[in-house]
């Protein structure tokens, strides 16, 4: 069945490159959308993770309650550190992030709560669990505030949510385009092989035989659309990821990474079943006619 | 009964039965069925009414299912060849054993010899497209006996090929017969009738009339009974089944093997 398939893809080679020059920018489009995707959970979960929180005091809290909480909550699993920070300090801290002029440092130390800062455990604690624990201690008398800074970070998953529900409407559109694009194609290839198809079935083919190699004709279309595309797409990334890994590195805080090995091979077998598909559509019309 | 348009029956009250082994003329005029009367017995068509019987069954009422087992039965040689052109002689002839999902050093040797037997020997590699008319000819009857097929049927298959060649064919498949096998000829060339002396059908406006040694013997038949057309309907109250008896005695198995699984009776 294999010979018998190549046979049919030599026999129209150049209609054949072309749907596969097809098939393969339908699904560079997808692969592309999936990388960027998959780039971006990773950046989402490396700086999404939960790592500080700020416990802002009331003004004028008693020093012993004050060193009496950081107690409590340093000894929390998730908690990596926990450090009192005075309202000069917050000042002078604040102060040095500014432009250099003394309207921040000649500010009533007032403006400036004391706090508890917390630094967590990476990737040892959930946001769920934070949120938890920010909304009891919120509940102490001597706690204004708690800030987790999760909005940033929760905005990002609502974009990557958006991106995910775009990545579907994307392989819908690719799945019909590469259904499309086989199935014309192995009905060409049909139209050329009448005579053939006449011959098998006048020697007493079985419609499985007469339909195999068209059926793996298309998957083999889909599937080398699929590799080329996956190339195509790694030569890209590669070149581009070697001219700009410095800046990528401070602006992302992280380095790319390619399509992990099991998308890979999601994006061969899809394509090779999409092939298979198309060339299913085209058999059922086709096959009638002959 | 087979009817193509409304009220006008391509063959009616055909009432055949064709031994095996036998070697049978079938003639008439250009549209009178005899292309028709083949492919009923091919299952390319089907009958509207009455019975095609081989083997103890009724070809017509086979399931589609069982059509491929029994074209692996069935040889057929067309006029125009209905050769791949794409294709060399080796797969335009290998294909009816590759059906069957033979080995290929089997379809490899039996390819061999169905060539050799038809004088094509070592022309397997060759492209058919390049092969002149009658050996185009050849290579179609290599596929149609390469099989070992219990019937051959050839619808016109010297129609395209001048008449020195096409005496070379008939030679063809008179030697295929003296194998054994049951052969179904179908042509107007009254030279080849007349070269052969065998049993005639006759189709002419849908019936058949027979002759069991060929034109002779039809012309002394015809001039008793008047003309064609009277004996004809002399045979319109007739229409019991197209047999191909002598297959009657085999077995179950053997039946399995020519029908399959599926096979309506």
């Amino acid at each position: 069945m294999l010979s018998r398939a190549l046979r049919g893809l030599r026999l129209q080679l150049g209609t054949q490159l072309l749907s596969t020059a097809t098939v393969a920018l339908a699904l560079l489009c997808l692969a592309g959308a999936l990388l960027a995707l998959e780039n971006a959970g990773a950046w989402t979960r490396r700086w999404g993770a939960p790592v500080r929180v700020t416990v802002f005091l009331t003004e004028g809290a008693d020093q012993a309650a004050t060193e009496s909480l950081r107690g409590a909550l340093a000894a929390l699993p998730e908690v990596e550190e926990a450090r009192f920070v005075s309202s000069a300090e917050a000042r002078e801290a604040l102060g040095r992030t500014g432009t250099g002029d003394r309207t921040i440092a000649e500010a009533p130390v007032e403006l400036f709560p004391a706090s508890i800062e917390l630094r967590l455990v990476p990737s040892a604690v959930s946001a769920d669990r934070v949120a938890a624990v920010a909304a009891r201690v919120r509940r102490l008398p001597m706690v204004a505030e708690v800030e987790t800074y999760r909005g940033f970070t929760e905005r990002l998953s609502g974009m990557l949510s958006g991106g995910r529900a775009a990545m579907g409407v994307i392989a819908f559109g690719v799945m019909l385009c590469v259904l499309a694009v086989v199935s014309n194609t192995v009905r060409m290839s049909l139209q050329a092989r009448m005579r053939e198809i006449e011959v098998m079935r006048l020697v007493g083919a079985s419609p499985s035989y007469v339909r195999g190699p068209f059926l793996l004709e298309g998957a083999m279309l889909g599937a080398l659309g699929a590799a080329a595309a996956i190339v195509v797409l790694g030569a890209l990334f590669f070149t581009l990821r070697a001219h700009f890994e410095a800046s990528f590195g401070a602006l992302l805080g992280m380095h790319p990474e390619f399509l992990s090995w099991g998308v890979l091979a999601l994006l061969l077998s899809g394509g090779a079943g999409l092939g298979a598909l198309g060339s299913g559509v085209a058999l059922r019309r086709g096959l009638a006619q002959a | 009964m087979k009817v193509f348009r409304q009220g006008q029956p391509v063959l009616r009250g055909v009432d055949l039965t064709i031994e095996r082994g036998e070697f049978v003329f079938v003639t008439g005029p250009s549209g009178a069925g005899k292309s028709t009367l083949l492919k009923l017995v091919y299952r390319a068509d089907t009958v509207d009414d009455g019975r095609i019987l081989f083997c103890g069954r009724d070809i017509a009422r086979l399931s589609d299912d069982s059509i491929p087992h029994l074209r692996r039965n069935i040889g057929v040689v067309f006029q125009d060849f209905r050769l791949v052109p794409y294709w060399s002689v080796f797969e335009n002839v290998a294909v009816a054993l590759e059906v069957l999902g033979l080995p290929s050093k089997i379809v490899r040797s039996r390819v061999a010899l169905a060539l050799e037997r038809v004088g094509l020997e070592g022309r397997g590699d060759d492209p058919v497209r390049v092969l002149s008319g009658g050996e185009q000819q050849r290579v179609a009857i290599a596929r149609a006996i390469v099989n070992e097929p219990a019937i051959v049927l050839a619808d016109e298959p010297t129609g395209n090929l001048d008449p020195v060649l096409a005496l070379d064919i008939l030679g063809l498949f008179e030697e295929i017969h003296e194998g054994g096998t049951t052969v179904i000829f179908a042509t107007h060339d009254r030279t080849l009738l007349e070269v052969t002396p065998r049993r005639l059908i006759v189709l002419d406006d849908g019936r058949a009339i027979e002759a069991r040694a060929g034109l002779t013997e039809l012309s002394h038949a015809l001039a008793h009974e008047g003309s064609a057309n009277d004996h004809a309907r002399a045979h319109d109250d007739v229409s019991g089944p197209l047999r191909i008896p002598g297959y009657d005695d085999l077995d179950e198995e053997d039946a399995l093997a020519l029908f399959g699984p599926h096979a309506g009776r």
